[in-house]
């Protein structure tokens, strides 16, 4: 398959260069991805002291639990609004990038920075801008819009709080993707919308997003992963799962179940669940896709 | 801003007629992508430009909610913060973190590109799917098994186990193999000749031939590696061994007489952000090459 394979010719010698890898991804990836499943059929309790096989008494504890269920159900509304978000926002500034004429280096380094910015800081900045008493975006919203702004004791607005957390950080990300598939727009296409007259948005619905379409479904598969695993630093800085348990993300109710209560099966059994779901997920947006997109 | 834009907005036209009719649609248009980008970009940045200037002020400064002026505290929280808080540690730390795994996920995932681009063996693509399918496997999905697995090795509070589970990488040795497959033909036949060994040649030709490819991919790690949370939380808990996106989360708990010390914090926020930053502005070339996107 390859074009150069045969420049070297000695199977010892290609394993001896995979080595370090193969030990790495075997040692701290496949060993504890499988140990991940086994301990799912275990009881841990005495703190962590003493376990007990318990078949699949872990999951069906996790499926009749109200907790557990809503936690499930509040993530994958999380990472609905937080994917169809920072895609939105992304598309809009990455077609803004694409249009301008002059100054399109420093607009794209003042647009993509958020790839750099750390998660915790991120829930850092937003805990003391959007606080409720000493915040100053809560004091001009609430000045200006009349509305309560109490999202420490307020379910949903401590949800869209980390929401708006976590679709900034990932802006900077889709920018990039977004505007290196739109520099692969054949100019003669865009000369052809010219000569039709086609305005400026409907270019962007009729021919730009379906030429974007592998990157876009790219985008949707690497922002679902994002939502579910990469939020965690948002909740422990900003909510720890509250109010309520509003922004307890089954992420955060892991560590919560591993960490803090030291329940390790529960824990392992929660984790099976988040890989099922996450790679259930990729594989149907993948299938959908298939099927819709322009390749 | 400027308006004079009619020449370079729609490329080369030749015939009048059309370029009067564009002229018209299109003045409007770049006046207010302008518009749109500045908006977008003060959006994402105010949150920033707001936390530095209230770094900036004192105590009652900071619950003068509205008071956005450069503040009489100067530098002084940052002074305080490296001297008092420990963030000195703190991101000596994370640099030395970031800067083992980026160096030892590129030189692992060369070795391992290399074999899989210049060698011919059994088992070749099951291999690289094993090597690709990792990304299935985030930390959250293995996180109690490694966690136990560290306490094993008594890793615990090490940098062996801040770093060891983030080497083997599937993007850099997709990247690097990708890479190193488009290299002329003339360039390896020549090497073959030379009969020059494996290493001697990646050292001489690959890496010269790849050095935008690797810094792209070492800017990537860094700020990748210089942002996690979640593991460094769970497997490091001496304070003086922490890193400074945990770091945020003890700064959080500083303050006096139950008022939190805000303007610290945001000086925190803002240090923590600097060097993934910083390496994200000074490395933007190689860094929009490897997704795709040339300025």
């Amino acid at each position: 398959m390859g074009v150069h394979e045969n420049t070297f010719d000695s199977t010892l010698g290609a394993y001896l260069l995979l080595l370090p890898t193969l030990v790495a991804i075997v040692a701290f990836l496949y060993y504890p991805s499988l140990q991940t499943l086994r301990f799912s059929f275990f009881q841990t309790f005495l703190f962590g002291q003493n376990t007990r096989f318990v078949g699949l008494a872990n999951f069906t504890e996790l499926l009749s639990s109200q907790v557990y269920l809503t936690s499930v159900g509040l993530t994958i509304a999380f990472a609905a609004i937080v994917v169809v978000g920072s895609l939105a926002v992304g598309l809009a500034v990455a077609f803004l990038l694409y249009e301008v004429s002059d100054g399109k280096a420093a607009y794209l380094i003042a647009a993509i920075w958020p790839y750099a910015l750390p998660t915790a800081v991120a829930g850092t900045v937003l805990l003391f801008l959007a606080h409720p008493s000493v915040g100053i975006y809560t004091h001009y919203i609430e000045a200006w819009f009349g509305v309560e702004v109490d999202w420490f004791t307020v379910g949903w607005q401590g949800f869209a709080v980390v929401a708006i957390a976590a679709i900034w950080k990932q802006i900077g990300y889709n920018v990039i993707f977004m505007l290196a598939a739109l520099n692969n727009v054949p100019e003669s296409l865009n000369e052809a919308c010219e000569l039709d007259g086609i305005e400026t948005w409907r270019r962007l619905v009729r021919v730009y997003i379906p030429l974007m379409s592998p990157t876009l479904v790219f985008l949707v598969v690497i922002n679902t992963i994002y939502a579910f695993f990469g939020s965690f630093a948002l909740i422990d800085l900003m909510t720890q799962g509250g109010p309520t348990n509003a922004t307890n993300l089954m992420i955060y109710q892991l560590y919560r179940d591993a960490f803090q209560f030291n329940n390790l099966g529960l824990a392992s059994a929660q984790s099976v669940i988040l890989f099922v779901l996450v790679a259930g997920l990729t594989f149907v947006q993948l299938r959908v896709s298939d099927r819709y997109a322009h390749y | 801003m400027s308006l004079d834009t009619e020449d370079t907005a729609v490329g080369t036209r030749e015939d009048e007629p059309l370029s009067i009719i564009s002229d018209t649609r299109l003045v409007p248009a770049q006046w207010r992508v302008h518009l749109g980008l500045i908006g977008s970009i003060l959006l994402m940045a105010s949150p920033l430009l707001l936390a530095f200037v209230m770094s900036t002020q004192t105590v009652p400064e900071v619950y003068d909610i509205t008071n956005v002026g450069i503040g009489s505290d100067g530098l002084a929280n940052y002074v305080e913060v490296f001297t008092t808080y420990g963030m000195a540690s703190y991101m000596f730390n994370s640099l030395v973190m970031s800067i083992v795994v980026t160096v030892a996920k590129i030189a692992v995932s060369l070795l391992a590109a290399v074999a899989l681009v210049f060698y011919d063996f059994r088992f070749k693509n099951a291999i690289f799917f094993l090597i690709l399918f990792t990304l299935m496997f985030p930390v959250p999905v293995r996180i109690v098994p490694l966690y136990e697995m560290m306490a094993a090795l008594g890793w615990t509070n090490t940098l062996l186990a801040l770093t060891g589970p983030y080497v083997a990488s599937a993007t850099a040795v997709f990247l690097l193999r990708q890479h190193f497959m488009s290299i002329p033909d003339s360039l390896v036949e020549s090497a073959k000749v030379d009969g020059v060994g494996p290493l001697r040649f990646l050292w001489d030709v690959l890496i010269p031939m790849s050095r935008g490819m690797i810094s792209g991919l070492s800017v990537i790690t860094f700020i990748y590696a210089w942002n996690q949370y979640l593991w460094p939380l769970i497997v490091i808990s001496d304070q003086n061994k922490q890193v400074v996106q945990v770091g945020m989360k003890y700064l959080q708990s500083v303050g006096n007489a139950g008022q939190t010390d805000w303007g610290l914090i945001m000086a925190g926020a803002v240090l923590t952000l600097l060097p993934p930053l910083l390496a994200l502005i000074v490395f933007r070339g190689p860094l929009l090459e490897t997704f795709g996107l040339s300025e």
